[in-house]
């Protein structure tokens, strides 16, 4: 089987795309040129419109429908780019961070011209230290070139790119906690409404867009919004990439047309399970999304169909567990992670996600009970749903969906004080 | 405050419309210098940008990779998320901390080492992996770890948390 | 108006209302702990999840504003799930020490938990433990573990006092309240936040483990101790003051009071409290009852009254019934003018014309501020005008001798005390003319006033010739169709009650004028120091410390043959007496008092004095009856009060006011700089905690108590050859102060900010009657520097 021709991903692991020759060479900046020279931005934002691209970030909503709301006031609005993934099992960010950079740099400029900002900011994670300065270097070589700054390619307009670096905080790529981390804050979540298009950055009307996202309005404005719509189911359409880790043979990015099932992608791209393994479960979205089991390995990876199966495509961090993964385990290190990223505003997210990673732990060491097991039953409805930021609803699903599919292996390790299977990590010597 | 961080504060303030912004990239260059934020940096920090010291104590410790204690000269952040953990962190961890003598969030005695197990560093298809000093290391075993280290020790010095 | 349905309610509030609030509207008591309604909805707790028809999720009432035709349900059962779960969850890691938290039977966590929370504990977790008997310094000790991160306390610090010093630190469950460093939370509003706490994570160290709420008698009573007037509760047990707490008046307080009110009352308590007359005796001052220390002092008064050499001081520290029953007591007992309530830098206690409302502070556009410092003289106004300028865009602008600290932004303009009616002159002519002149601050102010829409000035009553030039520039401004008032901050307490009841040389109660006017304080202080007076009668007062020329001062006190002190406690100026009457406070008493705006207000009677302390009305009743009159005076305030009334309605005054009778030492003069900085000019500096009263003895102040200062500016403090820390001997026309040096770029050059009110320390042994004044100035011998 063929697999799906890169789009973004395009000679990355080829040919050195952060060489502004070599990138220029390869169809850079093309469609950069076409949307300045060639386009209005009322133009640019309808070819977005029309090619039906949701957000590649996590939520997955329509960009030009987010573009649109900005108001048409004549005051400044900002363009905020989110490259602070840390999403656990999503590593495409970093990778177009690193290997494609000016790629992003044109996807911005084009984006920001459409929504008329004049001013970009990009929130790159503290931990992606290289990248950041891959990134500036490429944004020295993008100016050199006249593809950002004043008067872009002689055209009227102009756009300043600032990079401006994480310091630690998995919250702080929820697009209003970013907004207050470039102000300098706590990156806290704000209260909503207002939303960030009517006052985002320094209280002006912003959009907050993911890179993945934007390297795709590149290819939206050279190729057509009918190109990208025609790629995948209609509400979803459009190639995404995929980051597929845990127990696959060759772990790694995959852009793939969306649509396509979840066992294509784990057996065709990503090369299948390892040796006389079998699967157990995968989670399609990253830390967030509920899990999958063998069952459903037939689910479409789109927005539309895994949403339909109560779980989502979120960021596109496809993580694969096969048998030797113990369920309690891996819930126990998702539990972990949301109480260990929570804020602290939200009382259900930072106290029932602290007890939440307390019990499973406690489950995992064998010292759990089942009076355990019934408040996990129960706690979901008052844990999810309940808070501020999406950060608290992202608690529960994983370890629900597990709970609900083995609860014999939570039984089993009640019964046997710890862990009756005996994992042997594929990493370890 | 030095002549020298008032200016780079100062170039760092007109990145940005308002003078706060500038906050976390100055701590984060006071840390590369400092080893960590010390309690002069927030100050001066605080003096800088225009908010009170209390606040910059706050917004400091909010985020993970701004220490607010003296930390090793060699940051070891281990990942510890699901899919490294599914390709054997957890033995990693074991092993780097018997290894260096120190548990999550310890320096070493020394003052050389300090080891922290953190959350997922987005390069889960080669895990499991590390940082060191900001620097990625992929496919990391027990074996690969032992090179590692010598190479580290014998590297000249090196700011910890590099700022850009 | 939206009209919407609530629990099958209808309601109809105003667009832009909170459903929390539109069912409060309808007696509906949603739960909330992050929401106040005196800060931004924060959204953070999430126990006020409502369920709204129409919106799958469950929204917070705190932060979802009312559209039409909404409806709301705020019991159903997947309301009731969440808030079970809220609770829970706060309860997880609680420590659950009711039994002993001073907040038992006033806490929301306990309450809500009986009427919302899970029936049995499921929690088998043992606790996470966190801090606990956090000292916050001056004032509050924190429980971490008891705290449930609703945050009032850290946004009160930002949005309400704009200080930012109480903050949270770290995140997640790791969340703590702190400060930086650990250090101290200081602010003048810190008891606030043990109000507003809605659990026992805050607590006053005043009132830890003293009394339970259940067990408190409460009195509605007004603050008295600035001009202020902040309306409080006084909680007491066993005839005993245990706490005070607010009680909201929108117009005066905002629900707000600063700690100096909150916590001065424990004074009455220490044995520096007056508890028995005092009469000199061999020198000594020796116990007496009440009516010997009325006979004596009848004897005496009547004697210098007859001789015509008698004066009476006092007034602004009592009631309004009280001031009323002193200026007649003066004026129909004595037969005598000579009475003032000023005995401080202050000549005037209200604007003759265009009073300003304290909430005209709260849409002000421009706020201008001549000489009085805020924060230190009248805190809760000053909480206003950071409100107005943080949250609301207003201009703020200081004129004055010297650059206070204040919270929020300003622009400062130096004026010595003696030019500042030049200045509003110079304002009031290019507002006026519409083309202003003079120097460019003055033309660029004269712009600001033309620009704003609404503008209060806040004046000090120092000065009559700048008030004067005051009212009128704000008549210009309001002939040029803009809203304009005036704030005089008062001196005392109830500074302005006693002006208007009559405690003023020239003015009667009501401001109808005298016929014959007295002395004022300062000539009444002359002429005893020139053997010219046989008595002297002060009642709450304290001019031995306060009167700016200390030495007349003191000079007059020991040389009238014959002294008598009404106070509450053993005052500098009560020790030069021959009698000394005990006092009730104010708690002791009930009647009115008048705050700086004009608005006179009732309070009530907390506690019963101790047995030989009586209120001054019962004192003035008491010597009147002894010297014959006894239908002049009873002590009882409502017959005094309607006495006051049915004087100020005949006196029928109408503004302009007529000014309070002004001596030759009136407005201070401007002064040259000493171009050779061999004396410098002093400037005294207010500050909240200090004075002779009851901040000198009260426990609780203890702490806050500022230590004295004399600051330089660098260049003076180089030519002088001080560090920061030195102690400095700062010599003057009435003796010396020995006082430690700081250096603070803020200060005028030539000038030396020196701490006011301070009993170690008194400034006024180095200004005149004035308020001004030079001095040399000494380095301390070498090796005595204190540390900062
Ligand atoms: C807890 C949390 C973490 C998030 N992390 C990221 C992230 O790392 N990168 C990202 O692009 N979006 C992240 N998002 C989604 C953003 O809030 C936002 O929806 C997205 O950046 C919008 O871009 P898009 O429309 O291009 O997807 C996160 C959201 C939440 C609630
Ligand atoms: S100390 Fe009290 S007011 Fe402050 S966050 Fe905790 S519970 Fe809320
Ligand atoms: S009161 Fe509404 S969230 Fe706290």
């Amino acid at each position: 089987m063929a697999l799906f021709e890169p789009v973004i991903m395009k000679g990355i692991g080829e040919i050195d795309l952060t060489d502004i020759d070599v990138y220029e060479r390869n169809g850079g900046f093309a469609g950069l040129r076409k949307a300045l020279r060639e386009m209005t931005p009322d133009s640019v934002t309808a070819e977005v419109t029309n090619s039906n691209l949701r957000g590649r970030g996590g939520a997955g909503f329509p960009t030009g429908r987010k573009w649109g709301f900005l108001p048409k006031d004549g005051r400044q609005r900002y363009l905020v780019v989110n490259c602070d993934e840390a999403e656990p099992g999503t590593f495409k960010d970093r990778m177009l961070l690193e290997y494609t950079p000016l790629q992003i740099i044109e996807g911005i400029v084009i984006s920001a011209y459409a929504i008329g900002a004049k001013q970009a900011y990009i929130y790159i994670r503290g931990e992606f230290l290289n990248g950041s300065r891959i990134f500036r270097n490429a944004l020295a070589a993008a100016s050199s070139r006249h593809y950002l700054g004043e008067r872009i390619l002689d055209t009227d307009f102009s756009l300043d790119l600032v990079v401006h670096r994480g310091a630690g905080a998995y919250i702080c790529g929820e697009e209003t906690a970013q907004l207050e981390s470039i102000e300098g804050k706590r990156g806290e979540p704000r209260l909503k409404p207002p939303f960030p298009a009517i006052a985002g950055l320094y209280g002006l009307p912003t959009v907050v867009n993911n890179v993945e996202t934007l390297c795709y309005v590149k290819h939206i404005i050279e190729r057509g919004a009918q190109w990208f719509a025609k790629i995948g189911p209609e509400k979803s359409p459009g190639p995404k990439i995929m980051s597929v880790s845990g127990h696959v043979k060759k772990p790694g990015n995959y852009e793939i047309p969306l649509g396509i099932p979840a066992r294509e992608l784990i057996e065709e791209y990503a090369g299948g399970l390892l040796p006389g393994r079998t699967l157990k479960a995968f989670q399609p979205g990253g830390a967030s999304s509920a899990a999958l089991f063998v069952e459903d390995l037939d689910v479409a990876i789109d927005f539309d169909s895994l949403g339909a199966k109560r779980t989502m495509l979120g960021s596109g961090g496809f993580v694969v567990m096969d048998d030797t993964a113990c369920m309690v385990n891996c819930a126990r290190t998702l539990t972990r992670f949301f109480e260990h990223e929570s804020c602290g505003q939200c009382t259900p997210c930072r106290e029932g996600g602290q007890w939440v990673a307390r019990m499973v732990a406690r489950l995992e060491a064998g010292e759990g009970s089942e009076e355990d097991l019934r408040v996990l039953d129960t706690i979901n409805s008052t844990i999810t749903g309940t808070n501020l930021c999406p950060l608290g609803d992202s608690i529960m699903p994983f370890l629900a969906s597990v709970l609900k599919r083995f609860p014999e292996e939570f039984a089993a390790h009640i019964a046997h004080g710890g862990c009756p299977l005996k994992q042997t990590p594929v990493g370890a010597a | 405050m030095t002549p020298e961080r008032l200016a780079r504060g100062q170039e760092l303030i007109a990145r940005y419309p308002q003078p706060q912004s500038a906050l976390i990239p100055f701590l984060q260059y006071c840390q590369e210098q400092d080893g960590y934020v010390t309690l002069q940096a927030m100050k001066d920090a605080g003096e800088l940008v225009g908010v009170t010291p209390g606040e910059v104590e706050s917004i400091a410790s909010f985020y993970t990779l701004l220490f607010k204690e003296r930390v090793g000269k060699h940051i070891i952040q281990v990942c510890r998320t699901l899919s490294c953990s599914l390709r054997g962190a957890d033995e990693l961890q074991s092993y780097i901390k018997r290894k260096l003598g120190i548990g999550h969030l310890e320096t070493s005695a020394d003052g050389r080492f300090y080891y922290e197990e953190v959350e997922c560093l987005a390069a889960c298809d080669r895990a499991p992996c590390l940082q060191h000093n900001l620097e990625f290391h992929y496919d990391v075993t027990p074996a690969a770890f032992d090179q590692l280290l010598e190479a580290w020790q014998t590297q000249p010095p090196q700011p910890a948390m590099p700022a850009e | 108006m939206v009209k919407l349905l609530i629990d099958g309610q209808e309601v109809t509030v105003p667009d832009g209302t909170l459903v929390v609030e539109a069912a409060k509207e309808l007696g509906t008591q949603i739960p909330v702990y992050c929401y106040h309604p005196k800060m931004d909805p924060a959204g953070l707790c999430r126990i006020c999840l409502v369920e709204i028809e129409k919106i799958p999720k469950l929204q917070i009432a705190c932060a979802t504003r009312v559209t039409e035709g909404m409806v709301v349900h705020t019991m159903s059962p997947k309301v009731a799930e969440a808030r079970r779960g809220v609770l829970e969850f706060l309860l997880l890691n609680h420590p659950l020490d009711c039994p002993i938290c001073d907040k038992g039977g006033e806490c929301d966590l306990q309450d809500f938990t009986m009427e919302y929370g899970p029936g049995a504990s499921r929690l088998t977790e043992p606790k996470l433990h966190k801090p606990k008997r956090v000292d916050l310094g001056p004032t509050i000790v924190l429980d971490e573990e008891r705290c449930i991160l609703c945050r009032r306390c850290t946004r009160f610090d930002d949005e309400i006092a704009q200080e930012r010093n109480l903050v949270v630190v770290e995140r997640g469950h790791s969340s703590l309240i702190g400060t930086v460093d650990g250090g101290d939370y200081e602010s003048y509003f810190s008891g606030n936040t043990t109000e507003i706490c809605p659990v026992g994570a805050l607590t006053s160290k005043a009132y830890r483990f003293r009394a339970r709420p259940w067990d408190l008698g409460h009195a509605d009573s007004v603050c008295t101790q600035c001009s202020v007037g902040c309306n409080y509760r006084v909680d007491t047990r066993f005839g005993k003051i245990m706490r005070t707490f607010t009680r909201e008046n929108p117009a005066v307080d905002g629900g707000w009071i600063c700690d100096r009110g909150r916590y001065t009352f424990n004074y009455l308590y220490e044995s520096a409290r007056v508890r028995q007359p005092l009469i000199r005796r061999d020198r000594e001052l020796e116990r007496a009852t009440l009516s010997e220390a009325l006979a004596v002092t009848a004897e005496k008064l009547g004697a210098a009254a007859a001789a015509g050499r008698v004066g009476v001081i006092g007034g602004g520290r009592l009631s309004d019934e009280e001031a009323f029953a002193l200026q007649r007591f003066a004026r129909e007992v004595l037969r005598t003018n000579n009475i003032d309530h000023r005995a401080r830098l202050q000549k005037y206690a209200s604007p003759a014309r265009f009073g300003a409302r304290l909430t005209d502070i709260d849409d002000a556009d421009l706020i201008l501020v001549f000489g009085a410092v805020t924060p230190e003289q009248a805190p809760i106004l000053d909480l206003r005008i950071r409100r107005a300028v943080a949250r609301h865009g207003a201009r703020l602008v200081f004129v004055g001798p010297f650059k206070p600290e204040l919270a929020v932004p300003f622009d400062y303009v130096e004026y010595t005390t003696g030019a500042i009616g030049d200045l509003m002159e110079a304002l009031a002519s290019g507002v006026a003319r519409g083309v202003p002149d003079g120097a460019p601050f003055v033309a660029e102010l004269s712009k600001a006033l033309s620009d704003a829409g609404k503008i209060v000035a806040v004046h000090n009553g120092r000065n009559v010739v700048a008030a004067t030039a005051l009212e009128r520039l704000v008549e210009t401004l309001r002939g040029n169709d803009k809203s304009a008032g005036i704030l005089v901050v008062g001196s005392q307490g109830n500074a302005r009650g006693a002006e208007a009841a009559g405690c003023v040389p020239n003015l009667g109660p009501g401001y109808a004028p005298v016929s014959n006017p007295g002395l004022t304080t300062t000539e009444m202080l002359q002429a005893a120091a020139a053997g010219k007076l046989d008595a002297l009668f002060i009642v709450g007062a304290n001019p031995a410390l306060t009167f700016p020329d200390g030495g007349l001062a003191r000079k007059a006190l020991e040389t009238v043959p014959f002294l008598a002190v009404s106070d509450q406690l053993l005052t500098e100026t009560a020790s030069f007496a021959d009698v000394v009457f005990a006092a009730a406070s104010q708690f002791e008493k009930r009647g009115h008092v008048t705050n700086l705006e004009g608005r006179r207000q009732a309070f009530a009677q907390a506690i019963e004095a101790p047995v030989h302390v009586a209120a001054d009305a019962a004192i003035l009743a008491g010597l009147a009856n002894a010297m014959g009159r006894i239908d002049v005076l009873f002590d009882d305030p409502d017959w005094l009060f309607s006495r006051l009334e049915m004087a100020e309605q005949a006196a029928g005054t109408k503004e302009p006011l007529p000014r309070p009778k002004l001596d030759s030492a009136a407005a201070p003069q401007a002064e040259a700089l000493d171009a050779q900085r061999k004396t410098f000019a002093v400037i005294p500096v207010p500050k909240l905690y200090a004075g002779g009263g009851a901040a000198a003895h009260d426990p609780g102040l203890e702490p806050m108590r500022p230590q004295p200062r004399a600051i330089f500016s660098e260049d003076d403090a180089l030519l002088l050859g001080i560090a920061d820390g030195r102690i400095v001997t700062l010599a003057g026309r009435n003796g010396s102060i020995t006082v430690p040096a700081r250096i603070d770029a803020r200060t005028p050059a030539g000038s030396v900010l020196v701490t006011a009110d301070m009993p170690d320390a008194p400034v006024n042994r180095l200004l005149d009657a004035s308020g001004t004044g030079r001095v040399t100035v000494t380095p301390a011998e070498a090796r005595r520097e204190v540390t900062a």
